[in-house]
């Protein structure tokens, strides 16, 4: 099957694969707002449609939706809240952090009745929770323990870096306090070309899958997974060009929670009564930062 | 404003948002860039000696926010405020909560912290009010003033050496509460201030706006009553004491909606909010069990955001 | 079960940690060094016994014949079981495998498969019915730290001794599968068209200190793991880095290389190992040795280091000289030495020399002299019941 086209270098959905030089076309400018408040949706030329949305799960302490073209992942954070099974604490200085990564029966083409706990979906929590816990400042939440909760509703693929978005997502919006943002992009190498952000059909092609997992800001790696035969001088561009995807998707998550979080503390109230300063209930308009001059 | 799922008409959502939007622009223009989310570096002075407060940490010499919020200076210290996150108790904080176990000498309290709180037992008034060493009957007589599940009303007394939260109810004013709902708001929604205990004498009802986001609207009860009445008397009146009239039930219930639709809509709570919205609902013949429709979320969104901009305007005014 | 771990405590954390900084290691190796790597191999073809320092890992292969998966008619199938018993490690549960049970399973089967290491074409019989199912037991017997690695290697080394029986498809259909006895027809190799060999790395302190095949106490205090699965031409087959400690990407690019070192490395002690037990098996068979001579199989033993090498090229020189003095069939023993030479790495050719004894009724009878004279070793004790379990159809 022709995954790129030879004439057009169009890929099966349309989108356009890397030039062999990664010239990738980042937004210099403020991401394009569409719909309410709390929904933004992106465009950039080689990856899917992004969506994020916090707050579809009313019980939760922080929720989110993401979405990456037609792979649709809700992911749902509780705690950080007492510790229930007791035993399953290793360390009384560190929250306890636990994922459950789960594929609903409907969100793939064959529905077919997929055990709990089969040997792909533990695996896949154990990776969710290892590249949250890598970010989740553990220590400023001693004796209490943290649950993340995803659910694929629609694969399309790149599942894996959807729940990783979406759990990143759903800890901002619990307020819990993490090292840095971690994102998730996978990339793949099909008709001698590297390709971002795989959908299913260029997914199961059997070619080389790369997801990766970024901290954002300190840029680092702290999530790799790879399989099939790739070069290594291959393999280091297709693992740059994931890389840069994660970078994409950091932008965007960051605007998402810069708007939201502001509309939510502007439309609380008028007046914001600041920390008590020696006893004292100080009540003032905004206190700002002096010389904010926006982020850099 | 997040949990808001409301089925909106045309009209209704346009007013919605035009309320919202009002409501944005009336929040000081500056404000906007002082928001931050995780990883963001905070620009400080360095020759400042900046404190690094809550949701800050330092990498390479920069001081980063590890919450989503918005920056806050008080002096020196520079710390992020979150919103939608648990409760962070604070010494002598009043607080609402759920026993959902006892312990040997202690109940175990749901305060929507990370962590259960404990009321010690030797931390509480007894029943009878008599100060004195907490016995072994005591103990065994703990089910008695609280049990699983029981709402009550405590201050946060601090931290131990462990890291727990203990809790104390040294006044007749904490204790168990009955007759009346409690509910759960985003804790950023209450604000820290001197009266938390809120008797509203037109409705005959309690209300506790605990600062961990749990709020209670019961039946007044009077203060010290309780204690006054002797055994016997407390059994022969006891019908006549579990009879809330329903007039009052009413008025919880009244009362309880409209803490619901604003905390929908994401407004801080304030008795002299609560009270006019629920004063607004009778003044416009909106039935108690309709408050909760769109109609009435629009109505209030609108109301708040007119109230705001004459404050505004008076302020301004009087300048 | 995660409370059974060993958990280091408060100064052995600081040592480790601190003494790595100062780049030097618990046991005293260098950042990048493995640890000594021993493989043996077991009586029967198919099992290999792996020992990475204190890490003992035992492989075991096995084949039936099944139907084939719908979407993939003309291809047999590879599955990797792992056996994580709570002997090895207390933090090891009984009963249902664990998470990193199940990981580590899921790496090596993503490493050997997705890399089309093995050729599971070769392995089809009738297309669409009836194809070989090549499973691959990997049991933890003691757990030293960086169980990935061990595991790998021994599943390396049991599918490169492993022997299916031969079978043709005849009968009155001519859909009709008979399989041979390996007493009548000589059992057949695996094709296996590279070796994907894992190499797992640590990190400590921010991802800024790297050392290469952790101990179970480096394990404990380690911040991040990746392994990545690397053939000696240098092609990756598979990385595996679930979370943790975040590092810089040209780090990793950084580690892909000394890995494809590593990998060349220990490819090479595979081939040795598995060819001097072929090479030994072989001449077993041919020698016909009375009952009365214990025989030792586990002679293999390949170690790290270089010297090491030299001692095992003399030993396996030395052995058909043995068998010329202990041997009375002059033709026999030509035969033995000729094939020393030239020796591939799947030995077929030494095959195709036992096949002249192996069918007459002699065989039989020194098969069964083996049997007494090896020692009883840990493979039978373990051994899975179905072990050339035959659909004779």
């Amino acid at each position: 099957m022709e995954f790129v086209d030879a004439l057009t270098g169009f890929r099966v959905d349309g989108r356009r694969p890397n030039e062999v030089t990664p010239t990738f076309p980042f937004p210099t400018a403020p991401p394009r707002v569409t719909q309410s408040h709390s929904v933004l949706l992106l465009d950039f030329a080689q990856m899917r449609q992004l969506k994020g949305e916090v707050g579809v799960v009313a019980r939760a302490d922080g929720s989110a939706l993401f979405e990456m073209g037609n792979t649709r992942v809700i992911a749902a954070v509780y705690g950080p809240r007492e510790v229930q099974n007791k035993g399953q604490q290793v360390n009384s200085k560190e929250a306890l952090v636990r994922c459950e990564y789960r594929m609903a029966e409907f969100s793939t083409g064959d529905r077919r009745r997929k055990p709990k706990g089969d040997r792909r979906s533990t695996e896949i929590s154990l990776v969710i929770r290892q590249t949250m816990e890598a970010s989740i400042l553990t220590h400023l939440m001693p004796r209490s323990q943290i649950d993340i909760f995803v659910q694929v509703l629609q694969a399309d693929g790149g599942t894996r870096s959807a729940c990783i978005n979406a759990a990143t997502l759903a800890l901002a919006d619990a307020g819990i306090p993490m090292r840095d943002i971690v994102t998730s992009c996978s990339a793949g190498y099909l008709c001698s070309t590297p390709l971002l952000d795989l959908n299913y059909v260029e997914d199961s092609a059997g070619g080389p899958d790369v997801t990766v997992g970024i901290l954002a800001k300190m840029d680092k790696v702290t999530l790799l997974q790879m399989d099939a035969k790739l070069p290594m001088d291959t393999f280091e561009n297709v693992m740059e060009l994931a890389i840069e995807g994660c970078k994409a998707i950091a932008t965007y998550i960051r605007e998402t929670r810069k708007i939201n979080g502001l509309n939510m503390l502007k439309i609380a109230s008028h007046k914001w009564i600041t920390h008590r300063v020696k006893g004292l209930l100080v009540e003032d308009e905004w206190l700002c930062p002096v010389q904010w001059t926006g982020n850099s | 404003m997040r949990d808001l799922h409301l089925s909106l008409n045309q009209t209704q959502r346009v007013r919605l948002e035009a309320a919202l939007h009002e409501l944005q622009s009336l929040a000081p223009a500056a404000a906007s860039a002082a928001a931050v989310t995780v990883a963001d570096t905070i620009p400080v002075n360095q020759e400042d000696n900046i404190l690094k407060g809550h949701g800050t940490s330092d990498q390479d010499g920069e001081v980063v926010a590890t919450l989503c919020g918005v920056v806050e200076r008080v002096n020196k210290l520079v710390y992020v405020r979150t919103l939608r996150a648990r409760y962070k108790p604070e010494v002598g904080d009043i607080i609402v909560g759920r026993v959902i176990e006892i312990a040997p000498k202690r109940w175990r309290l749901e305060i929507n912290f990370s962590q259960d709180a404990v009321l010690m037992l030797s931390s509480m008034n007894l029943p009878d009010g008599i100060q004195r060493r907490r016995t072994a009957v005591d103990e065994l007589n703990m089910r008695s003033i609280f049990e699983e599940n029981d709402v009550i009303c405590a201050e946060v007394r601090g931290f131990q050496h462990d890291g727990s939260l203990h809790l104390q109810a040294r006044s007749e004013k904490y204790g168990k509460l009955e007759r009346g709902q409690l509910l759960t708001v985003p804790p950023y929604l209450v604000k820290r201030k001197k009266q938390h205990f809120h008797h509203l004498a037109q409705y005959d009802v309690d209300l506790i706006l605990g600062c961990n986001g749990f709020i209670w609207v019961g039946e007044h009860v009077v203060v010290g009553e309780k204690t006054k009445t002797t055994e016997y008397q407390q059994k022969s009146s006891d019908d006549a004491e579990n009879f809330t009239p329903l007039e009052t039930r009413k008025h919880i219930c009244r009362l309880a909606n409209a803490v619901r639709v604003l905390s929908a809509l994401g407004f801080t709570l304030t008795v002299e909010l609560i009270i006019e919205t629920a004063e607004a609902s009778v003044s416009s013949n909106v039935e108690v069990n309709n408050m909760l429709g769109a109609e009435f979320y629009v109505q209030t969104a609108e109301r708040e955001a007119k109230r705001r901009a004459d404050l505004l305007r008076k302020k301004n005014g009087a300048r | 079960m995660e409370h059974l771990r060993w958990r280091p405590s408060v100064n052995e954390r600081e040592f480790i940690e601190s003494a790595l900084q100062s780049d030097l290691r618990v046991d005293g190796r260098h950042s990048f060094d493995f640890r000594k790597l021993k493989i043996s191999f077991g009586r029967e073809d198919g099992s290999s016994e792996v020992q990475l320092g204190e890490t003992h890992v035992l492989g075991y292969v096995t084949a039936q014949l099944v139907q084939p998966y719908r979407d993939r008619p003309n291809e047999g199938t590879l599955a990797i079981f792992t056996e994580f018993s709570p002997m090895a490690d207390p933090a090891f549960e009984s009963g249902r495998p664990g998470e990193s049970a199940i990981e580590l399973g899921r790496v090596i089967d993503r490493g050997l498969r997705e890399s089309r290491a093995v050729d599971m074409e070769s392995l089809c019989v009738v297309a669409g019915k009836q194809v070989w199912s090549v499973r691959v037991d990997l049991h933890i017997l003691d757990n030293g730290g960086n169980l990935i690695d061990a595991a790998n290697i021994a599943a390396l080394a049991a599918l490169s001794t492993f022997r299916r029986p031969e079978c043709t498809v005849g009968g009155d259909d001519g859909q009709q599968v008979i399989v041979h006895d390996p007493e009548v027809r000589d059992p057949l190799p695996l094709t296996i068209h590279h070796m994907p060999i894992a190499v797992t790395f640590a990190y400590f302190g921010e991802g800024n200190i790297v050392v290469v095949d952790p101990t179970y106490k480096e394990e404990a205090v380690v911040g991040g793991r990746m392994t990545a699965t690397i053939n000696s031409n240098g092609d990756i087959c598979a990385i595996q880095k679930a979370g943790g400690e975040g590092v810089m990407s040209s780090v990793v690019m950084q580690c892909l290389r000394i890995a494809s070192v590593k990998a060349a490395d220990i490819t090479s002690k595979i081939k040795k190992a598995v060819d001097s037990y072929t090479t030994e098996k072989a001449l077993k068979k041919v020698k016909r040795l009375p009952a009365s001579l214990p025989q030792k199989i586990n002679v293999t033993d390949v170690t790290m280091e270089d010297k090491g090498d030299g001692e095992l090229e003399t030993q396996t020189v030395k052995t058909p000289s043995d068998v010329q003095e202990i041997s009375k069939d002059p033709a026999t023993t030509g035969k033995a030495s000729s094939h020393e030479d030239a020796q591939p790495m799947l030995a077929e050719s030494s095959n195709a020399e036992v096949k002249i004894t192996s069918s007459s009724g002699a065989a039989g009878e020194s098969e069964e002299a083996q049997e007494i004279g090896s020692p009883k070793s840990l493979k039978d004790a373990i051994k899975p019941k179905h072990k050339r379990k035959k659909n004779k159809k």
